[in-house]
Parts: structure tokens; C-alpha cells; sequence
């Protein structure tokens, strides 16, 4: 790069190479979110692993127990074993997520695409009616679509789809039409490459490292949400472990156990940072700007 | 700037349609039969004839564009028939609930504008280690929920310091926690944007020319980065009230805060369609509202885009 050499000479006090290695591009954050991911992994897969009780199974006697060498987590209110129903909410919290982010990309990516290489009419008229979806707040289009379909997991993960993929569709849009306005797609275009041809193989690698980031990063707020609708009684039926619903049945007893609150809580906080983690993680690392010091 | 005030008016129209044709289609395709459970929720088992008569008294056998065209003359009034469960005007009770949820709103929008400043700004100006520290707590606290969150904050404010209460007279020193809970997750995820915005400025040649000719870090910052990135940042707030106002209903619930968060989780459970129907028109437009603000104020502080509107 030319303009390395007329770098303010001020910055230049701290060695080039010390400086790059102790910068953002030293991607800590996104090593910590993939390991944060390996372990919900591997307690999700625990349970073939170990021998655990089942998650709903009830230890009448051992009620609200804190930590115990039988429970090592501690109890809840009706005895049931918390390690248990941590990891056996593992499926159900992480996998609404995901089945949640799947619904939004199936309908996102089709829409922003179509949407940005359609342009003209097209493409106004699809921004239009994602723009009506996006002019209401998120969780209250969730929360009436929740109310349209009754209170259950699949509708939570339905009404939380429906009031996400919008802001997606407009960030694939975006995404696709700079891509599709560098010069050698023009190039590719111009010595005759078909049309599939051009956004598969010049269009689609450009947007696949910030569309990265962004499903990271999407993922986490469609997991706070979920858990948060959950936590509401209006996600997520108990029995069923989750870990939204495991603080909610835990409120009552706030004060008398409060493993309780801790246990589901950090289950909830750590895979959402996890995912932020690796959102930013990578965004750090693709950014390839470097902001001038004073 | 009044004819871009219009036509911004005039544009919104399609949109302000569209989401109320969104919000009728929510209870007119909703499952069960309004009139049945009118009946039933009076206690009357019903004659076909009875329903057939009832249901063109509503104008239900009508079309459905018909139908939402009749809807839309109630809702420009802000009629929304009344609430299955408590058989109150649908309006009545929003507007008991609805000045608690602004009011939460927005001060949480105030103390998330003024963290994110902070820590955008501290994290963007902080030296390696400061600024990678700032920036893990600005992760930290978008991945805390606030449900747990507000748990923690009640946990150690009221049952150990006992700095706040919990049922209180919803005066302001109530608001306090809900909004602290509210405004620390959105303002961490506004920071995280502030943080952003001032470091793709601080890659532009002229702050580069700015630090050439000697500028501190402040004069930079207020003189030169500042009025550039303002405008986008009105645009964020305004979506983060929308976030706000979705994210209400969770604090409202945990501090017994007097809003629509209480009303609208029942309206769920009992299937009260009208009061979710209202809750969602009503809230939709004072998201649509604040954007359209955003907007005005936008232009007002870009002085380019403003004298391309004069000059038009």
C-alpha cells in the first residue's frame, strides 16, 4: 500500500510489526466465542456422554438444594437436578436459535438478493413491504404474531423469524449490490459469464465474510429474544428445559435459592456472548482499515 | 425544509397502510370466531341464526377489504372495539398503561445515548489495552439479558441494599432500576456503534490533515468526527427506541412497572386480539413517529443535505 509511507509520523514511535500484533487484528475474542461454542457443543452432547438424570426427573426430598455431591448444581423447586436441565436445554434454547435463524436467512437471503440484482421497480417494491414488516419495533411485531398464534415455542420462534428478517433482507441487499458494483463482476459480466454464473462464483464469495459476521451477530440478539419471550411464559412451555423458562419458574424462590437464578442465567449470558464474540471476532478481523492516531 | 417534511409525510403514507393492513390481518385471520367468543364470554350458547344475524350486525360476512376498510375508518379514530376479557374499550385501558411505557422508554433512551457516547468514545480514543477492555465490557453487556439482569440489579439493590423497592408508587425514583436495566443493554449496543463510526472516520484523509496541523484529540473528536457521524447516530436512537419499546415489556414485567408490558402478556394469554391488535397499531406508531423525527432531525444537522433541499 502507497499511503504507508505517509503514515503521521507520530504513530510511527511504536514499531509497525509490535503494534499490528498487539492490535485488534489479535483475534482473542473470536478464539474465546469459538471455544464458548465447542463447550455448548459438547454439553449439549453430554448427555450420551455421562451419566445425568433426566431433566425432569424429581428429587422430592432434595428440593431447592443448593450444590450437593448428588446434584452438583443444585435442585430447583421441585427437586429437579439443574445440571440436568442445563444441558438438556442445550437442544431446545441453542436449537430455537438456530431454527429461528434458518426460518430468517430462508427468507432474507432470496429477498435481498432478488431485491438488489432486480432493481428498479422490483426491487422498490420489495423494500417497501420489508420496510412496513421493519416500522414496527421487533419484539412487539413478535409479541402480536405470538398473540396470533398462541403462546408455544414454535410460535415464539415463528413471530421472532417474522420480525427479524426485514433488517436482514436490507442488510443482504446492501451487501449484494456493493459487491455487484466492483469492476471485475462488470469484467465478468462483460466477457459474457451467464448471470448464475456472475453471482455465484464473483458475487456470492465477496458477501459470504461479512454475511458471516452479521449471521453471528443476528444469532445471538434471535437467542436473547427467544429466551427473553421464554422468560415471559409466552416461549417455551414448562416442563420443557429452557433456559429462559428455567429463570422464569425460578423467580418465586429468589431469595430462598438463588443457584437457581445463577445457574440458567449464565447459561443464557455466555451463549449469546459467544456468538457476539465471533460476530466481532471475525469483523475485527476482516476489517483491513487502520483508523490514523494522535 | 417544510416541502421535505411534506413529502417525507406524503412517502410514509404507503408504509402507514401497509402496517395497519399488517395489524387488521392479525385479528381478522386470527383463529376462532370474535362473535362466538363474545357470546361465550357472556355465557350464551347461540342459535345459527343468532350468529348469522350477529355476524352481519358486526359486518363480518363481508369482504375482507371491505371489512379492513371499515377497520381502518375505526382505527383513524383510534377505535379498536373492545377487550374480550375485561369488555373495556380497547383504548381506555392502552391509554392507562401507555404514558408508564413511554415514560421508561423514553428515559432508557437517554441513559443508553449517554453511556454509548461514553463508552464509543472513551473506547475509540483509549489506548490498546484501555479500549480492548472497554470494548469486551460493551460485549459483555449486549450479551447480558435483561431479564437476568434485572434480576442481579434487584437482587443486590433492593434485597441487599435495599436502595430501591420493588412495589412502588410508580414515582420516579421507581423508574430508576427499569430503566437502568433497560438503557445498559441498548447503550452498550449503541457504544458498540458509536465505536465503529468514529474509527471509520479517524480512516478518512481529513482527519488525517486534522492531526497534521496539530489538533488535539478533543478538537478532532467535537470539531472534525462528531458533526459527521451525528446524523447516522439520530437514525440508530431512533431504532433503539423501537428496541426499547419491545424491550419494556421484559423490565416492566420483572418491577411490576405500571406499562403495557402487563396488559399486552395477558392480552396473549387470553387471546384478547383487540387489545393485541391496539397494542401493536399504538406502538408501531410511535416507533413510526420517533423515526419520522429522526429523519427531520437528520437533515437539520447535515449542512450538505440541507442546502440541497433549499436549493430544489
Amino acid at each position: 500500500m502507497s499511503d504507508q509511507t505517509l503514515r503521521i509520523p507520530a504513530v510511527r514511535v511504536i514499531p509497525q510489526r509490535w503494534r499490528s500484533r498487539m492490535g485488534a487484528k489479535r483475534p482473542i475474542g473470536l478464539l474465546i466465542g469459538l471455544l464458548l461454542l465447542l463447550g455448548f457443543g459438547f454439553m449439549g452432547l453430554s448427555p450420551f456422554l455421562f451419566d445425568l438424570p433426566a431433566p425432569d426427573e424429581m428429587d422430592l426430598l432434595a428440593r431447592l438444594s443448593g450444590p450437593t455431591a448428588a446434584h452438583p448444581l443444585g435442585t430447583d423447586h421441585l427437586g429437579r437436578d439443574l445440571l440436568a436441565r442445563l444441558v438438556g436445554a442445550v437442544p431446545v434454547s441453542l436449537g430455537a436459535a438456530l431454527a429461528a435463524m434458518a426460518l430468517i436467512l430462508a427468507m432474507s437471503l432470496p429477498w435481498g438478493v432478488v431485491s438488489a440484482l432486480a432493481g428498479g421497480k422490483v426491487d422498490m417494491v420489495m423494500m417497501r413491504l420489508a420496510d412496513i414488516i421493519m416500522a414496527f419495533p421487533m419484539l412487539v411485531l413478535a409479541l402480536a404474531v405470538i398473540g396470533f398464534l398462541g403462546a408455544s415455542l414454535e410460535a415464539s420462534i415463528i413471530g421472532v423469524a417474522a420480525a427479524w428478517w426485514p433488517s436482514n433482507a436490507r442488510l443482504v441487499r446492501a451487501l449484494v449490490l456493493s459487491a455487484a458494483q466492483r469492476e471485475f463482476v462488470a469484467a465478468a459480466r462483460l466477457t459474457g459469464a451467464s448471470r448464475s454464473r456472475v453471482v455465484l462464483r464473483h458475487i456470492l464469495p465477496q458477501v459470504l465474510p461479512p454475511l458471516a459476521v452479521i449471521i453471528s451477530l443476528e444469532t445471538a440478539s434471535v437467542l436473547l429474544a427467544l429466551s427473553s419471550l421464554s422468560f415471559l411464559g409466552i416461549g417455551a412451555q414448562p416442563p420443557t428445559p429452557e433456559w429462559g423458562a428455567m429463570l422464569n419458574e425460578a423467580r418465586p424462590f429468589f431469595t430462598q435459592a438463588p443457584h437457581m437464578l445463577l445457574v440458567p442465567g449464565f447459561a443464557v449470558t455466555f451463549a449469546v456472548l459467544a456468538f457476539n464474540l465471533v460476530g466481532e471476532g471475525l469483523r475485527a478481523w476482516l476489517d483491513k482499515r487502520e483508523p490514523y492516531q494522535w | 425544509m417544510l416541502r421535505f417534511i411534506l413529502i417525507r409525510l406524503a412517502s410514509a403514507i404507503p408504509t402507514l397502510l401497509g402496517m395497519s393492513f399488517v395489524a387488521f390481518l392479525i385479528v381478522a385471520l386470527a383463529p376462532g370466531d370474535p362473535v362466538m367468543m363474545e357470546l361465550r364470554a357472556m355465557g350464551i350458547m347461540p342459535e345459527p341464526e343468532d350468529i348469522a344475524a350477529l355476524q352481519a350486525e358486526f359486518g363480518l360476512d363481508k369482504p375482507l377489504l371491505l371489512r379492513y376498510l371499515d377497520w381502518l375508518g375505526h382505527a383513524l379514530r383510534f377505535e379498536f372495539g373492545t377487550s374480550i376479557a375485561t369488555g373495556r374499550p380497547v383504548m381506555d385501558e392502552i391509554a392507562l398503561y401507555l404514558p408508564a411505557t413511554l415514560s421508561l422508554a423514553a428515559s432508557a433512551l437517554l441513559g443508553a445515548i449517554a453511556l454509548s457516547l461514553t463508552l464509543g468514545g472513551l473506547a475509540a480514543t483509549a489506548g490498546q489495552f484501555f479500549g480492548a477492555g472497554l470494548r469486551g465490557l460493551t460485549i459483555l453487556l449486549v450479551s447480558v439479558p435483561s431479564f437476568w439482569l434485572a434480576l442481579l440489579l434487584i437482587y443486590v439493590f433492593v434485597l441487599h441494599l435495599g436502595w430501591a423497592r420493588l412495589v412502588g408508587d410508580s414515582s420516579l425514583p421507581d423508574l430508576v432500576l427499569p430503566a437502568m436495566t433497560l438503557s445498559l443493554a441498548a447503550g452498550a449496543a449503541l457504544g458498540r456503534m458509536v465505536y465503529e463510526r468514529i474509527r471509520a472516520e479517524m480512516s478518512e484523509d481529513h482527519i488525517r490533515l486534522a492531526i497534521a496541523k496539530g489538533l488535539g484529540p478533543i478538537q478532532i473528536l467535537l470539531g472534525h468526527i462528531a458533526p459527521r457521524i451525528i446524523g447516522p447516530l439520530i437514525t440508530a436512537w431512533a431504532n433503539a427506541f423501537g428496541g426499547l419499546l419491545g424491550g419494556a415489556v421484559v423490565v416492566e414485567s420483572i418491577f411490576g412497572w405500571p406499562g403495557l408490558g402487563q396488559l399486552i402478556l395477558q392480552a396473549i394469554s387470553q387471546r384478547d386480539f383487540p387489545v393485541i391488535q391496539g397494542y401493536l397499531v399504538l406502538m408501531g406508531l410511535t416507533f413510526f413517529l420517533t423515526s419520522l423525527l429522526a429523519d427531520i432531525a437528520v437533515i437539520l444537522t447535515d449542512p450538505q443535505l440541507r442546502r440541497r433541499l433549499e436549493h430544489e
